[in-house]
């Protein structure tokens, strides 16, 4: 009679736990987990961790540089702008902002635009098109361009920059979401869960959500570098956060005139930016290539 | 034996996409009429395009038929009988690939209609997810792996499984045997034989390999466009091909009963 | 003379746990004019050894070999590209599935005048184009397309897969290759177009004594168009003949087996009676035995079987198993011996 357990190895992956361990082989990427993480922890917890208020300034430092010039403090490491503010501090606030606010667009629109996506799926014909491409005309507008025009319509506000990043992405998830459903609508699996007589409900569920959630991730992604730099680009261009908010893009802006006098208020929060761009998208890139390691092997 | 699975007349017809006031059908099954009993195979031959899979989908339930009727056991389904049907007509897929869902593990898949279509708790259902895998051959370790870790054969016994968990009378085999190697093919046909003398099952094999199909059924139907061209007892009807597309069929395989 | 002459190739993987030998000393001769078959189940290693033959393997799997001859030249002495140029001019090769073996945005045409090459064309330069054009007539004409009008000008979804893998063998004529390899070419089709593909083949060895290498894993297919036949079994040699030896006589359990699972021998069976098989199910790569790959299933395993055999050779009919079937006549070999349970 044949034993139960036969074979050595206790761990049985998961095709997630697959994706996870190719995630880690590869170096760079995890590089830019590790990235990703510190500014999520930061975006979380800075207001209890800034050691100075990013707001009020102390008037009698103004315009100092960084610590690793001789003129430089280092009780300011990172030196401060016109107003006595410490450009450390402002940073740290400034990711809850710009990188934290990108989150909330993200998840956004990934939930409205996965909903639609599936009522789209499951219908046919003309109710299915019509969900499908309803909001394809935002896809025709350039992202900039509808963010600020519809931040010129409701008004400047930060609130506002958020409701109109998000719109602008919805669509890409909906078709994403439609094209996903549809191919695995397709496969056997489903058409056997239905003749097990399983509700539509609990088709999309069970098995189609676990099977398209790392497409959808890998899309989301991309989805968020692209959120952070408009949200900096309408923080530059004084329609996002409002004086005083220590955004990222209005920090930049702000110290643009001073430039020659202390270039440090323009490239610190370039950098800023910079990193946050490149850690989501090494995510990317690592979660996409861990699929593609999946798939083959 | 009593006859377990009747049909009568059963047709479908698509309409094709054509102009909205010209729409043209397109006949993909013709009222075609058989009956299966207990313990006994009926194969259904046919190339490309004439009408199995049809059949197979409409016999199971996934498409509704343009006309006739189906029975089980004397009783008439229709659309309301849909939770019945589909514990006593069960389907096992051609494309052993895509046929497990991959993102759950064994017991998960097992699971599901037993959750949908039964009261049973849960240690009676592991109970009989536990015995049911080792009908088919597999082990009770197996409930943990996910499907990637399985071999293609393996996959057609779980999903072979999946079908007889809920105790089935009919199992409609849709070109199930087409893409395993030989030796795995014939293992599969001896557990399938074992299981039809244990649990009483019919099943309707469709498949182009007469091999197969000589060794394994009773009765054969060869489609050709959605039409019935011959039906009868294997034997016969492999002995004495009558109608062109059966002899056609035969000559292709190089196939001659002695 | 031999065309192709293999000795002892084996492919081996690196992986986590150690050096993997995917196909383990594996020996293959061509003779001039021959088609040979080559079968094995999945996981049997025939689609690697076809594709380290041509050398397009990845860089993740390691050959070598004792002997690589091709017509007399020996390539293990030569570099890379060297051996490369040589086997790319003579040696083409098919694949499973035609229609996703050509490019979908490209006429078919367009694909086939690619194919040809420009030293097949002779004249000036402004009379290729149209040379081009008849020789892409003429191909299609020597695959049995007769409508060539309308498969030059047709992308490869709008036509059949039977259709789309005469185009194959056409683009593989194109080079005027000594040997064609056909991978599978047929596990996508039905059977009546498989008997047209096959009648092709046939023809093609008859008249312009082209030798062709064919694989597949079904192995009454290969009856009537093979007249010598290799057998492997999870990468390793089992059995090698002329195809009516290896059908009526097989030495081998596994080639018993495999005969035994066609429908010829099936025949004589009564309906509906169990099938002999092997117990057990193909190793994976990660849990291959050691010795004979086939130890754990034969019911004639003995202790001797964790040693690879070494192929004997009787009358041309090369087996390599340690208690071959017909030894027996010579010698009484006792077979009830310590039977190794099946892993299930």
């Amino acid at each position: 009679m044949a034993r139960d357990k036969i074979y050595l190895e206790e761990v049985f992956p998961s095709p997630f736990m697959q994706l996870w361990s190719g995630f880690r082989k590869t170096p760079v990427a995890m590089l830019g987990f590790y990235c990703f993480m510190f500014l999520v922890v930061l975006a979380i917890f800075s207001p209890i961790i800034v050691p100075y208020n990013p707001i009020d300034g102390n008037l009698d430092m103004i315009l100092l540089p960084p610590s690793w010039h001789e003129d430089g403090d280092v009780s300011y490491l990172l030196g401060t702008d016109e107003l006595g503010r410490d450009m450390l501090s402002r940073l740290m606030y400034g990711t809850s902002l710009t990188f934290g606010l990108s989150f909330v667009v993200v998840i956004v629109s990934l939930v409205i635009g996965v909903v639609i996506g599936s009522l789209s799926a499951l219908t046919k014909g003309i109710k299915s098109s019509f969900l499908n491409h309803c909001l394809d005309v935002i896809l025709s507008i350039p992202s900039l361009l509808l963010a600020i025009i519809i931040v010129a319509i409701l008004g400047p506000g930060i609130s506002n920059t958020v409701l109109a990043v998000a719109i602008v992405f919805i669509p890409q998830f909906i078709h994403i979401t439609r094209y996903a459903v549809k191919e695995e609508f397709r496969k056997d699996y489903v058409l056997a869960s239905r003749l097990d007589g399983a509700s539509n409900f609990r088709i999309l569920y069970y098995s189609i959500f676990p099977n398209i959630v790392e497409r959808l991730m890998s899309q989301a992604t991309l989805v968020q570098s692209a959120a952070i730099l408009d949200i900096a680009t309408l923080g530059f261009l004084g329609l996002g956060a409002q004086i005083p908010l220590p955004e990222w893009g209005a920090i930049l802006a702000n110290g643009l005139e001073r430039f020659y006098i202390a270039p440090w208020t323009v490239y610190l929060p370039g950098l800023a930016i910079l990193f946050a761009v490149v850690a989501t998208n090494l995510v990317g890139e690592g979660i996409r290539h861990a699929l593609k390691l999946r798939k083959e092997s | 034996m009593s006859v377990l699975l009747e049909v009568k007349d059963l047709s479908k017809s698509f309409k094709l996409k054509g102009y909205w006031y010209h729409k043209r059908t397109f006949c993909a099954l013709s009222p075609l009429s058989f009956t299966i009993e207990s313990k006994k195979t009926l194969a259904i031959v046919g190339e490309n395009g004439s009408g199995k899979s049809t059949l197979a989908k409409i016999l199971v339930g996934a498409k509704t038929p343009s006309s006739g009727e189906i029975y089980l056991n004397g009783q008439l389904l229709n659309n309301q009988h849909f939770k019945e049907r589909c514990q006593k007509i069960r389907m096992i897929f051609q494309d052993f690939g895509t046929t497990l869902n991959p993102s759950l593990t064994i017991q998960q898949l097992l699971d599901e209609p037993l959750t949908l279509n039964t009261d049973l708790d849960e240690t009676e259902r592991y109970q009989l997810i536990y015995t049911t895998l080792h009908k088919v051959g597999l082990l009770g370790d197996h409930m943990n792996f996910y499907p990637h870790m399985f071999s293609g054969g393996q996959k057609q016994r779980i999903s072979l499984a999946r079908a007889i968990i809920l105790q089935p009378q009919v199992i409609i085999l849709d070109e199930a045997l087409a893409a395993l190697d030989p030796s795995l093919r014939s293992q599969m046909i001896n557990l399938l034989l074992d299981l039809q003398q244990q649990m009483g099952l019919a099943y309707i094999l469709i498949s182009h390999n007469l091999g197969i199909v000589r060794h394994f059924s009773d009765d054969v139907i060869v489609l050709s466009h959605g039409e019935v061209v011959e039906s009868g007892k294997t034997l016969e009807v492999m002995r004495n091909p009558q109608h062109k597309v059966t002899q056609k069929l035969m000559m292709s395989q190089n196939f001659r009963l002695k | 003379m031999n065309l192709l002459d293999i000795r002892n190739l084996s492919i081996e993987l690196e992986t986590p746990s150690g050096r993997v030998r995917a196909v383990d000393k594996v020996s293959l001769s061509i003779k001039e004019g021959e088609v040979r078959g080559l079968v094995g189940e999945s996981g049997s290693g025939k689609s690697l050894l076809a594709q380290a033959i041509m050398g397009v393997l990845q860089d993740k799997w390691h050959v070598h070999a004792d002997r690589f001859h091709w017509r007399g030249i020996d390539l293990l002495r030569l570099s890379i590209d060297e051996r490369k140029a040589l086997l790319c001019r003579d040696i083409a090769m098919i694949f499973q599935e035609p229609m996703s073996c050509l490019d979908p945005t490209t006429l078919i045409g367009a694909q086939l005048s690619e194919a040809i090459d420009t030293s097949q064309l002779t004249g000036n330069y402004w009379q290729r184009r149209k040379q081009r054009k008849e020789a892409v007539i003429k191909l299609l004409h020597k695959v049995g397309i007769k409508k060539h009008s309308q498969c030059i000008n047709s992308y490869p979804n709008q036509l059949t897969e039977a259709i789309c893998q005469r185009v194959m063998i056409a683009i593989a004529l194109a080079g005027r290759p000594i040997l064609l390899i056909a991978d599978e070419p047929t596990a996508a089709m039905e059977s009546t177009n498989q008997g047209q593909i096959f009648r092709l083949l046939a023809n093609l060895n008859q008249f312009k004594n082209m030798s062709i290498l064919l694989i597949s894993h079904d192995l009454e297919n290969l009856t009537h168009w093979t007249s010598t036949i290799t057998v492997m079994y999870s990468g390793q040699f089992v059995e090698a003949g002329s195809t009516e030896q290896i059908f009526n006589k097989p030495m081998h359990p596994y080639t018993q087996a495999l005969v035994g699972s066609s429908t010829k021998a099936n025949l004589r069976l009564p309906a509906k009676s169990r099938l002999m098989t092997l117990p057990g199910s193909i190793p994976v790569l990660q849990h291959l035995p050691i010795g004979c790959r086939l130890g754990p299933r034969c019911p004639r395993a003995q202790q001797i079987c964790v040693r690879a055999p070494k192929v004997t050779n009787f009358h041309g009919h090369k087996v390599s198993c340690h208690f071959p079937l017909f030894k027996e006549t010579n010698k009484k070999v006792s077979v009830k011996g310590k039977v190794v349970k099946g892993s299930n």
